[in-house]
């Protein structure tokens, strides 16, 4: 009698044990996750491959860009923003394709794929010793401009590898909601 | 054998017994009920949600197969277009667009798949951004030598969210089913108005 309660108490602590940590380890989706190098505008951020650091933030009510001979106006329901960032590889070449903003209540914006014709957006390859700038543009809700954070890594499923978090601080709001400083075209054909 | 058909009764019982249990208690718990449910009608002048999307039908009309937001169409060939204000209401871009709207068979031929173009500048099946609402058109192609349809059939499937998904342990959304059925007047030439502002 004395023997069969103890493995019935035996059983349920085992229960609560490994309840408990179901609970509280981290799910295999976190553990396979990219890993972050965090840093602000300006600083040069180093992940295992490459090398990151976001010179400028432009936003733009509409876009201009060259497609095949002809001039492009991109228009948008949001806001336009246009990062550049310069990449320089570590080690070895390599590229960086895949890039989203992520504002201050958490949503992602992946970069704009309306732009595909155009020069100088990702993907971009980067050699050793030859840094080289590239644009970012993304089309964001004008509330999601401050305080965001830019998430650039090489390739989408960056599983157990370097994503540069870069945060962009905070930007002031204009009368017309649209953030302080918004131009209205932002021409993409000018060199970076 | 006969000392053995008492035995062979109260197995033959407790099996009976236990299917019934079975039957009763998946009876009970719904089972059987969600099979024959009817579809859900959509009205057309309103606001449908799938899960991931939000959609504001606007207008549908038939064209010639040219200008059309430069879709790719075979020359001279006709096509059904709907017109729809979409919004994406995840937490990510998305283009899980393709499978949210299915055309009936009876207007168009079930193994084409429509053309989804951004309006504003013709891009084709481009991501779109949380909380950033943008008009699409569906462009499906007609058969060739078919009357244009007085109304489009649509029925709209729906995703559901999983924080884990069994296979990677990945939220995402899954499970697509039947939202309900949308009808909507069919109009000629690209100068047909929207069914609402």
């Amino acid at each position: 009698m004395m023997r069969k309660t103890a493995n019935i108490v035996l059983l349920l602590v085992a229960v609560a044990f490994c309840y408990g940590l179901q609970l509280s380890k981290p799910h295999y989706g976190d553990l396979i996750g990219p890993i972050p190098t965090r840093g602000r505008t300006g600083e040069t951020i180093v992940g295992r491959n490459f090398e990151a650091r976001a010179e400028k933030v432009v936003f733009a009510r509409n876009l201009k860009a060259d497609r095949y001979g002809e001039t492009k106006i991109l228009t948008t329901g949001g806001v336009w923003a246009v990062v550049t960032v310069e990449f320089a590889a570590r080690a070895q070449s390599t590229s960086v394709a895949v890039a989203s903003w992520r504002g201050p209540t958490g949503l992602a914006y992946d970069q704009t794929e309306r732009m595909s014709f155009a020069d100088g957006l990702l993907p971009v390859t980067i050699d050793p010793g030859l840094p080289k700038k590239a644009r970012l543009v993304f089309e964001l809700r004008p509330d999601e401009v401050s305080n965001a954070i830019l998430l650039i890594s090489e390739k989408l499923m960056s599983a157990l590898d370097s994503q540069a978090e870069i945060s962009l601080g905070p930007v002031a709001t204009a009368s017309d909601s649209l953030p302080a400083g918004t131009v209205d075209t932002l021409d993409l054909t000018q060199p970076m | 054998m006969f000392e053995n058909a008492g035995s062979r009764l109260k197995a033959w019982l407790v099996a009976g017994i236990g299917t019934a249990a079975a039957l009763a208690l998946a009876g009970v718990l719904g089972a059987f009920g969600a099979k024959h449910e009817p579809m859900q009608l959509l009205a057309p002048t309103g606001r449908i949600e799938t899960g991931q999307w939000l959609l504001r039908p606007l207008r549908a009309y038939t064209a010639e197969g040219e200008n059309l937001y430069s879709a790719p169409l075979k020359p001279g060939a006709k096509a059904l277009v709907f017109e729809v204000e979409m919004t994406n209401r995840t937490a990510k871009s998305s283009k899980d667009y393709f499978d949210i709207l299915q055309a009936s068979q009876a207007t168009v031929d079930p193994s084409s798949k429509p053309f989804i173009v951004l309006t504003r500048d013709s891009t084709l099946s481009p991501e779109l951004h949380p909380g950033m609402p943008e008009r699409m058109a569906y462009i499906w192609e007609l058969p060739g030598g078919s009357a244009p349809p007085a109304s489009l059939d649509l029925r709209v499937i729906g995703k559901t969210y999983k924080q884990r998904d069994n296979l990677y342990g990945l939220p995402g959304w899954f499970n697509p089913a039947p939202v309900g059925t949308l009808t909507l007047p069919v109009g000629a030439g690209s100068d047909t108005a929207n069914i609402q502002p």
